[in-house]
C-alpha cells in the first residue's frame, strides 16, 4: 500500500462516498431533532409544572440528574431491554439524557422572574395564563434557551453513539472507521457531527439574540406600528412554547442543508 | 366610590394586618393612607383589587361588592401603581403603557394614539420614548411610566403604593406636583399609600393615618395638623417632618441661640475671659441695636487684649448665613470648612442665632433612627 497522507485519503473518501455521508448526516439530524423535540415538549411543560408544585422539584430534577449521570453508552445498553435495538432506543436514550438542562433551566428561569413583576401583572388584570405567556416565559427565555443550547449540543454529540446499538447517523462512520482502522472514515463521521453541533448552537444563539429586548425594541422602532401581534385577549394566544420548538427545529433543519451545500461544492 | 365596611384581613400565619377598617372614599377624592411600616397600608390597598382577599367585612367599589366581580375584570378597571414600579423589562415603554388597553382588546390604532397622548401628557416626547426599554430610563421617568400605565385605560379608581418612594427629593417633589396637576384635570378616585407625612399633607384631600391595622385618625390635612387626635399622631407628624428635611430646605429648623453674644463695645480681654470660662472657641458680636458685627477670631482678640482694645476689631464678617436664602446644604458646607458656629442673620443684618454641627447631627440622627426603624 502506498503511503498517502490522511488528508488525501479523506478527500478521496468523501469524494467517493459523499451520498452516503449526506444520508447519514440527515439521519443524524433526524434522530437528534426528534429527540430534542420530544425533550422540549416534555420538559418545558414539566419545568412550568414544577414551579407550581415546588415540593416535587427536587425529586424530578434529581431523577433527571440520575439519567444524565449514567454514562450515555450504558444508558443505551439498558434501554435495549425496553426498546430493542435501533433508532427508537437511541431517541429514547437521548431524551432521557437531555432532560436535565431543559427542565432545570425552565424551572430556575421561571423562578427567577421577580415576584413584584408577577404581582404587577396580576394587579393589572392578566389571567394566570397571560402571566405565564406574556411575563414569565419571555423573561425566562434567555435561561431557557441557554438550557436548550446545552441539550442540543449534547444530543447531537451523543447521537453518534446510536450506531453502537444498531441505529443510524454519523456514528456509523465513526464506528466502522474504528473497526477497520481507517482514520479518514472516522473523520468523515466526526467532522460533520461537530459542524452540526456548532451550527445548531450558533442558530440558537442567534435566536436568543433576535428575541432579546434590545433587538426587539429596535425592530419595533424600525417597523413603526406598536403592536406587531394580536391583542392579548384573543384566546388563540400563540404559545411561546410552540413557537420555540418550531423555530428550533427550523434552525436545526436549516443547518444541515448549509453543510451539505458547502461540502458538495468543495468536493466537486 | 370605594367603601370599606368593617374590613379585616388575617393572614394565614395569624397576622391581623387590617382590623375592622371602616372607610369611605368619595368619587374624585385623593385619599392618602399613611402610617408606620407594617401598619397594613399595602394590605388595605391590595384588598381593593383583590390581590388579597379580605377575611371579614366587605369592600364596595362603585357601589358593587367586589366579591361579586370577577377579579380579572375588577383589576382591569382599577389602575394600579406598585410599590417598586415593576415595569416589564422585556417590553418597550409604549408596550408597558399599553398593557391594560391590550388586555381589554382595544384596537391597535386606538392604543397607539392613547400611548402617545399619555407620553405627551407626562412631558415625554412620544417619538423618542415609545420604543425605549425601561432600563434606558431615569428613575423619575420610570415612575412616570408606572403612573401612565395605571392611567392608560382611563379607570375611575387608581391605587398607588408609594409610587414616588424611591426618588430623590427633587424629582419626588416634581412628580408630586405633576400628579396633582393631572388629578385636577382627570378627577380620578385615588388611593395613595405613603410613608411620608409631607407627601400626604401635600397631596391629600383626605389623610388616613393608620396604626396596627386600624385608623388612628382620618381627616383633611388641615384637620390632622390642627387637631392631632393622639400623641401618636403628633409624633408621627413631628418626627416625620424632621426626617423629611432635605438639603435644599431653609435653615430655620436648625437655628439656635448663640452660645455667647457680646456687645461690640466690650473689651477684648473680658470677652476672651468669658470664652475661656464657657470653654468656647468663638462668640458673636452685636451692636446695641442687635445688628451683627462679626464673629470673634480668638487670635486677633488676644493681640487686641494686650493693648486693651474693644472686641469690635477682632472679628471676621465673611462667614454668615442669611435666613432667607441659605439652605441646609450651605450651612453644612460652611461647617465642613470650619467647625465653628455659623451666625444666621435676617434680611436687615440682625443676628437671629447660630447654626452649628450639633444641629446637623440632630437632623442626621433623626433620619437615621427612622431609616433604621423601618422594616420593609
Ligand atoms: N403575605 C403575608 N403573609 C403574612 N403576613 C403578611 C403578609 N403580607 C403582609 N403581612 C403582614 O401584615 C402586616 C401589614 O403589612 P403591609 O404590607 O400591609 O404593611 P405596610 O403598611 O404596607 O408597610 P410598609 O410601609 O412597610 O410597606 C405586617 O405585619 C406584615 O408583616
Ligand atoms: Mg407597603
Amino acid at each position: 500500500m502506498t503511503q498517502r497522507s490522511l488528508w488525501d485519503l479523506f478527500i478521496t473518501y468523501v469524494a467517493r462516498s459523499y451520498p452516503r455521508i449526506l444520508m447519514l448526516t440527515w439521519q443524524h439530524l433526524y434522530i437528534s431533532g426528534i429527540a430534542l423535540a420530544i425533550t422540549l415538549v416534555i420538559c418545558i411543560p414539566l419545568g412550568i409544572y414544577l414551579t407550581r408544585n415546588e415540593k416535587l422539584a427536587p425529586y424530578v430534577i434529581g431523577l433527571a440528574n440520575v439519567f444524565q449521570t449514567i454514562p450515555s453508552l450504558a444508558l443505551l445498553g439498558f434501554l435495549i431491554f425496553v426498546f430493542g435495538i435501533g433508532n427508537d432506543n437511541a431517541i429514547a436514550a437521548l431524551v432521557l439524557y437531555a432532560m436535565l438542562p431543559v427542565i432545570q433551566n425552565t424551572y430556575t428561569g421561571l423562578r427567577n422572574v421577580p415576584p413584584s413583576l408577577i404581582q404587577a401583572a396580576r394587579g393589572m388584570g392578566m389571567t394566570e395564563r397571560q402571566i405565564l405567556l406574556k411575563v414569565q416565559l419571555p423573561l425566562a427565555r434567555p435561561v431557557l434557551i441557554a438550557g436548550i443550547r446545552v441539550a442540543t449540543v449534547w444530543v447531537i454529540g451523543t447521537a453518534t453513539l446510536a450506531a453502537a446499538i444498531g441505529g443510524g447517523g454519523l456514528g456509523r462512520l465513526i464506528f466502522s472507521g474504528l473497526a477497520s482502522i481507517r482514520n479518514e472514515v472516522i473523520l468523515a463521521g466526526a467532522i460533520p457531527a461537530t459542524i452540526l453541533a456548532l451550527l445548531a448552537d450558533q442558530c440558537l444563539k442567534m435566536l436568543e439574540n433576535y428575541y432579546s429586548p434590545e433587538t426587539r425594541a429596535k425592530r419595533l422602532a424600525r417597523l413603526g406600528p406598536l403592536e406587531p401581534d394580536k391583542p392579548w385577549d384573543s384566546d388563540q394566544d400563540e404559545t411561546v412554547l410552540a413557537d420555540e420548538t418550531e423555530e428550533n427545529e427550523e434552525a436545526a433543519s436549516e443547518s444541515p442543508s448549509d453543510v451539505d451545500k458547502t461540502k458538495g461544492e468543495d468536493v466537486s | 366610590m370605594v367603601e370599606f365596611d368593617a374590613v379585616s384581613k388575617v393572614y394565614e400565619d395569624g397576622t391581623r394586618a387590617v382590623d375592622a377598617l371602616d372607610l369611605s372614599i368619595a368619587k374624585g377624592e385623593f385619599a392618602v393612607l399613611i402610617g408606620p411600616s407594617g401598619c397594613g397600608k399595602t394590605t388595605s390597598l391590595k384588598m381593593i383589587n383583590r390581590l388579597e382577599e379580605c377575611t371579614e367585612g366587605r369592600i364596595l367599589v362603585d357601589g358593587k361588592d367586589i366579591q361579586d366581580v370577577d377579579p380579572v375584570t375588577l383589576r382591569r378597571n382599577i389602575g394600579y401603581v406598585v410599590q417598586d414600579i415593576a415595569l416589564m423589562p422585556h417590553l418597550s415603554v409604549g408596550e408597558n403603557i399599553a398593557t391594560v388597553p391590550r388586555l381589554l382588546g382595544w384596537k391597535k390604532a386606538k392604543i397607539a394614539g392613547r400611548v402617545d397622548e399619555l407620553l405627551a401628557m407626562a412631558g415625554l416626547e412620544p417619538k423618542k420614548y415609545r420604543y425605549r426599554l425601561p432600563d434606558q430610563l431615569s428613575g423619575g421617568q420610570k415612575q412616570r411610566i408606572g403612573v401612565l400605565r395605571a392611567l392608560a385605560a382611563d379607570p375611575d379608581v387608581i391605587l398607588m403604593d408609594e409610587p414616588f418612594g424611591a426618588l430623590d427629593p427633587l424629582s419626588r417633589d416634581k412628580l408630586q406636583s405633576e400628579l396633582l396637576e393631572m388629578q385636577k384635570a382627570v378627577q380620578k378616585t385615588i388611593v395613595f399609600v405613603t410613608h411620608d407625612m409631607d407627601e400626604a399633607l401635600k397631596m391629600a384631600d383626605k389623610v388616613i393615618l393608620m396604626r396596627r391595622g386600624r385608623i388612628e385618625q382620618m381627616g383633611s390635612p388641615e384637620e390632622i395638623q390642627e387637631n392631632p387626635a393622639s400623641d401618636f399622631v403628633r409624633n408621627f407628624l413631628g418626627e416625620d417632618r424632621l426626617a423629611q428635611i432635605t438639603p435644599d430646605m431653609g435653615i430655620e429648623s436648625l437655628v439656635q441661640d448663640p452660645y455667647l453674644r457680646v456687645l461690640a463695645t466690650q473689651k477684648a480681654a473680658a470677652v476672651l475671659d468669658q470664652m475661656e470660662d464657657l470653654n468656647l472657641d468663638t462668640a458673636q458680636v452685636v451692636d446695641d441695636k442687635g445688628k451683627w458685627v462679626g464673629m470673634v477670631v480668638p487670635r486677633r482678640a488676644k493681640a487686641l487684649a494686650r493693648d486693651g482694645g474693644t472686641i469690635a476689631k477682632a472679628v471676621r464678617k465673611d462667614r454668615r448665613l442669611n435666613i432667607e436664602e441659605a439652605t441646609i446644604s450651605d450651612a453644612a458646607a460652611m461647617l465642613a470648612d470650619m467647625d465653628l458656629p455659623v451666625p444666621v442673620l435676617d434680611g436687615r443684618g440682625h443676628l437671629l442665632g447660630i447654626v452649628d454641627s450639633s444641629g446637623i447631627a440632630r437632623l442626621a440622627i433623626g433620619r437615621l433612627c427612622r431609616k433604621g426603624g423601618e422594616t420593609r
